[in-house]
């Protein structure tokens, strides 16, 4: 063979690698950095992957898609938006974790019976505190709660207690009853009685005490707070809670049938006012009770819960500002 | 075949006839518009009710309440279009101003037999069928008038 022929059979075969190669070249670089998130409905495998590593300070980005139905996705303690996740589309995402730590990533679309098990994590390592940031324990276990005992209120209302009217009587009240401390601590009823045997307000008939804790109740939300409380609440509880928190959901007949349980009834005197908001805080930090309630420590942040905690006492008492 | 004066003039009349059936108003009563709130409940993969009757030009909200998956409502024509988590019941308002039959589909995916997920928003009545059936009874009857029979051939 000619020392030219050989040259040019070279030629052939490099340029035929180079032409090969372009598109596994841009495939590379294009999946640099990029994970692909299938989403399927919990029964079928939930999130795939359900388990990521990021780094803080890096962006992640994310392309999501669904291989059933519709779901979204939102990160939990992250003030990400949410997004639907359709199939046959591609939904891309990116993120910057300042904070390292394990965040959750969850659907938002009601997908399936399971839907809110659909869950996966998201290992976020590095940044400057390498060292675990200490964690307090909530409310509900420095008081010793047992969260899955029944709560049955000590005493009830005749009528229903109101804010405004409890207004009136603010000034009689001691200071100690308004700090959050007092609020969170105590239910509804243990206050009503607490109340009823302070000497300072043996002149109050027992509906305006009711009334005066309708109005501690109300002084330690926003009226803000209690917005949020009820978009959270639209969006996550009232599927099984109810709308209007009568336990009522279009879910409730379903949990009964697997559980043996109705959804807690928020409008029930007898049971909400025996609860305390530490009490509830626990419920929905950790869920379960044999109830199905699905645990929501990972995706909202405290005050988120005490937003929601906050709305849920409106299904009791009048309010305010309406 | 040669057709008589007679003949011509049937079918003149016919053709009348016919104009009269397709373009006429039909004696609809008309109500005037009102507001119409209808509750459908969807699930998979159906709605309930399926049909939902207006008179043109009422303003018709739909309260779409989910009681399994996430679904969606959106009218044919109208372009009108609603999406329903359970546990929150959302409201679609528009103003049925086009007379007709129209699906309505669920548009979002909720699982294999999404696609046949469907209903019917009837905007006044189906006056289209009922001319058709009037247009095909004048044919029917002019068939006869017009071309009768020929004698039979008496017998030799």
């Amino acid at each position: 063979m000619k020392r030219s022929e050989i040259l040019s059979r070279l030629l052939v075969i490099a340029g035929v690698l180079l032409v090969l190669s372009v598109p596994l070249a841009v495939h590379f670089y294009e999946g640099q950095g990029i994970v692909e998130i299938h989403g399927r409905m919990a029964e079928s495998g939930g999130w795939s992957p359900n388990s990521i590593h990021a780094q803080v300070g890096v962006p992640l980005h994310l392309r999501l898609t669904s291989d059933d139905v519709m779901h979204g996705f939102a990160i939990g303690q992250s003030d990400m938006p949410v997004v639907d996740v359709a199939p046959g589309k591609m939904t891309e995402v990116t993120i910057t974790f300042n904070k390292p730590g394990t965040y959750t990533y969850y659907c938002t679309r009601w997908c399936g019976p399971n839907h809110w098990r659909m869950r996966g994590t998201i290992e976020v390592s590095g940044g400057s505190s390498d060292a675990p940031q200490p964690v307090s324990p909530p409310l509900y276990m420095t008081l010793n709660l047992n969260i899955d005992a029944p709560h049955p209120a000590i005493a009830t209302p005749t009528e229903r207690p109101s804010a405004l009217r409890g207004a009136a009587f603010a000034a009689m009240l001691s200071s100690s009853y308004l700090t959050n401390d007092y609020y969170r601590a105590h239910s509804p009823s243990q206050a009503y009685l607490d109340l009823r045997a302070d000497p300072a307000l043996s002149s109050l008939s027992n509906p305006n005490v009711w009334d005066l804790v309708a109005y501690i109740w109300q002084s330690n939300t926003t009226p803000e707070g209690r917005a949020e409380g009820q978009r959270l609440f639209a969006r996550n509880c009232s599927a099984c809670h109810g709308e209007s928190g009568g336990g009522d959901g279009v879910f409730s007949a379903s949990v009964n049938a697997q559980t043996g349980k109705f959804p807690a009834n928020f409008t029930d005197p007898a049971s909400l006012l025996g609860a305390s908001p530490a009490l509830l805080q626990g419920k929905i930090l950790r869920g379960g009770m044999g109830t199905g309630m699905p645990y929501w420590g990972p995706i909202f942040e405290n005050e988120t819960i005490w937003s929601i905690i906050g709305y849920i006492y409106t299904f009791q008492f009048d309010e305010v500002q309406k | 075949m040669k057709l008589s004066r007679e003949q011509w003039f049937y079918i003149i009349l016919a053709g009348l006839a016919g104009a009269l059936i397709v373009f006429a108003p039909l004696p609809v009563r008309v109500a005037p518009p009102s507001q119409r709130t209808f509750r459908v409940e969807a699930s998979q993969f159906a709605y309930s009710p399926a049909v939902l009757t207006v008179n043109p030009g009422d303003t018709v909200t739909i309260e779409l309440v989910s009681t399994d998956v996430v679904h969606g409502l959106y009218v044919d024509g109208y372009g009108a279009s609603v999406t329903a988590d359970p546990g929150q019941t959302v409201s679609l308002t528009f103003i049925a101003n086009e007379p007709g039959s129209f699906r309505f589909r669920c548009n979002v995916t909720c699982g294999a037999l999404h696609p046949f997920m469907i209903g019917k928003l009837q905007v006044g009545t189906n006056t289209l069928l009922w001319r058709a059936v009037g247009l095909a009874l004048l044919a029917a009857f002019s068939g006869v008038a017009l071309f009768p029979r020929p004698a039979t051939v008496k017998a030799v």
